[in-house]
């Protein structure tokens, strides 16, 4: 059993890296996910790791696709990306590209298409349950990705099929694309509603460690009701000039801000 | 054809655990030998195609062999994107069931109508998509598609109690349905789905050949030997014929060389929708496409004079 988080800084240095090698965008989204993904891959969920197609894993569905580059540290970390895939990050012909996507050993969904990866995680969750495997699926959303109608579509399902073995995370970091999430189209309140939709709901601070795990490991309550963690989160959170500052959806790294990013994570 | 569906559902059920069929609040009866003998495998996911069509990608990721059924213009028009990202991308081994293609929905309008879900699907990488004219094509063609290791999808028009073929099929390419091997100078009839039944009847009338073609991807190509030589084509389907089977088969002629001394006349939906309510004849109707119209079309085709040869 893996019981220690990943290094959230270690996951970080490994985000920057890519981003500023392929000059890609989408840093702040992948950089509130980063505790989130350190407990799942470090603590809770149970996986092989010696072996990202294992056929007992749990399922692990990353939804808000544009995150990816979080997901490829923790790959990072567990060797089933190497270096030359960071340093090569979205060069010509090299195999990982700027969402997720299902054809990468770990990657279960392609992501990139908003309001997707719920669904198919929805799916597997209740193949899961017909098979009566004890394998779980975790799937993360994003706030700004929730205003997808196929999202709720897939919630009434969780909740109405008592999915108890579906978990669905929401990195709410407050932001999308051009803009805040209440500004662009009001959210909350967010628990409230998956309360509504049936689901066993928790908040927590989604970059406090033990808060994380705490929430990711409770909240089974035996009666077959799908688990929402709402996770607070701040887009490119680690990085101070990053913090808050939506611009980092779209911004790209020179190697001023990349060696600047780089020594606030030593 | 549609009543060939409920008996090979029941039939998948048996043979197969893996197999089970979601609906998006559609189907009524069509399921009920299915609902009493395997009630576990029929899921009902509400009105909810969308998320339909993610958790039968997320049933067959984990092993399951999902069938999705819709009415084609929700089921693959509908959700078009989530074919593409959720079953295409990955290949997964999806079998969708598109019923009430064409304007079989005459009295509902636009919104049940579908005249576009071959065109749009035919730029789909993975898809093997099927357009049967009877309950042999149909079954040929749900066998082939549940051997796939591939998303396919079923095209189900117009439904008639009668079958145009005398018995089982071996395969889903093409089929001479009416034979008539000294008159191909004439010209051919090809067609595809609810339209090889009228498509037969004027071929027989005329004393010309019909061929039928259930698979439209992978390319029939062995359509192209069955046309050898022939200089007049009528394509008919119940689409529009702009990415349907008369623009698969200019791209066939065209990708096998055979240029300029064919014609290739469009027989489908014009490029507009039904404007009033009535039955199907009567929206076919409005596309030049009842029974009267085609057998007019083809008779003024049939005695127009060649176009003069280079």
């Amino acid at each position: 059993m893996h019981i220690a988080p990943f290094d959230p800084r270690a996951l970080r240095r490994h985000i920057v890296r890519m981003a500023y090698a392929g000059r890609s965008a989408h840093l702040g989204c992948a950089l509130s996910l980063v505790e989130i993904l350190a407990v799942l891959f470090g603590a809770v969920m149970r996986y092989d790791r010696s072996d990202p197609l294992s056929p007992k894993r749990d399922l692990l569905v990353l939804s808000k696709g544009h995150g990816v580059m979080a997901l490829y540290a923790c790959f990072r970390e567990l060797g089933w990306v190497v270096d030359e895939d960071v340093l090569n990050y979205l060069a010509n012909g090299t195999r990982l590209r700027g969402v997720s996507e299902a054809d990468i050993p770990g990657c279960e969904v392609s992501g990139g298409s908003l309001g997707h990866g719920l669904p198919v995680a929805v799916g597997m969750a209740f193949g899961l349950l017909r098979q009566q495997s004890e394998r779980r699926v975790w799937c993360i959303v994003g706030d700004g990705e929730m205003n997808e109608g196929s999202i709720w579509e897939a919630m009434l399902f969780a909740s109405h099929q008592r999915l108890g073995n579906l978990t669905v995370i929401v990195d709410a970091n407050g932001f999308q694309a051009m803009g805040n999430t209440e500004e662009v189209l009001r959210l909350e309140p967010l628990a409230a509603k998956f309360a509504a939709f049936g689901f066993a709901t928790v908040e927590c601070d989604g970059h406090d460690i033990p808060a994380i795990t705490a929430a990711l490991h409770g909240g089974e309550d035996g009666q077959g009701r799908p688990r929402a963690i709402i996770a607070r989160t701040v887009k490119g959170r680690g990085i101070s000039f990053m913090a808050a500052d939506n611009r980092w959806h779209y911004t790209r790294l020179t190697a001023e801000t990349l060696a600047a990013a780089l020594e606030e994570l030593h | 054809m549609r009543h060939a569906l409920s008996p090979l559902l029941l039939e998948a059920a048996e043979q197969d655990e893996r197999f089970l069929v979601l609906s998006g609040d559609h189907g009524y009866e069509l399921f009920d030998g299915l609902r009493t003998h395997y009630p576990e495998r029929f899921v009902n996911v509400g009105v909810a195609e969308q998320s339909m069509v993610g958790i039968a990608a997320g049933l067959c990721r984990v092993g399951f062999r999902p069938c999705i059924y819709g009415l084609a213009a929700f089921v693959p028009m509908r959700v078009l994107e989530q074919v593409k990202i959720d079953l295409c991308h990955g290949s997964l081994p999806v079998i969708m069931l598109g019923d009430g293609a064409g304007l079989v929905y005459s009295v509902l309008g636009a919104s049940h109508q579908c005249g576009e879900d071959i065109a749009c699907l035919r730029s789909l990488p993975n898809i093997a998509i099927y357009s049967p004219c009877d309950a042999y094509e149909f079954r040929a063609c749900w066998n082939e598609a549940r051997q796939a290791s591939h998303p396919s999808y079923l095209r189900i028009g117009k439904a008639h109690p009668e079958e145009i073929h005398s018995g089982p099929l071996l395969d889903t390419g093409p089929v001479v349905v009416c034979e008539a091997a000294d008159a191909r100078a004439r010209g051919v009839v090809v067609a595809t789905g609810a339209m090889v039944r009228i498509g037969v009847q004027c071929a027989r009338e005329h004393g010309i050949c019909c061929i039928s073609v259930p698979r439209l991807k992978p390319a029939p190509i062995e359509l192209l030997g069955l046309l050898s030589g022939v200089q007049r084509i009528a394509v008919l389907e119940e689409h529009v014929s702009s990415g349907g089977l008369w623009s698969l088969l200019l791209e066939m002629l065209q990708s096998a060389g055979v240029t300029g001394h064919v014609s290739v006349e469009p027989i489908g939906l014009r490029d507009a929708f039904t404007q009033t309510a009535g039955d199907h004849q009567h929206a076919l109707s409005e596309h030049g496409l009842d029974n009267g119209q085609i057998a007019d079309r083809l008779n003024r085709w049939l005695n127009a004079r060649p176009a003069r040869m280079p």
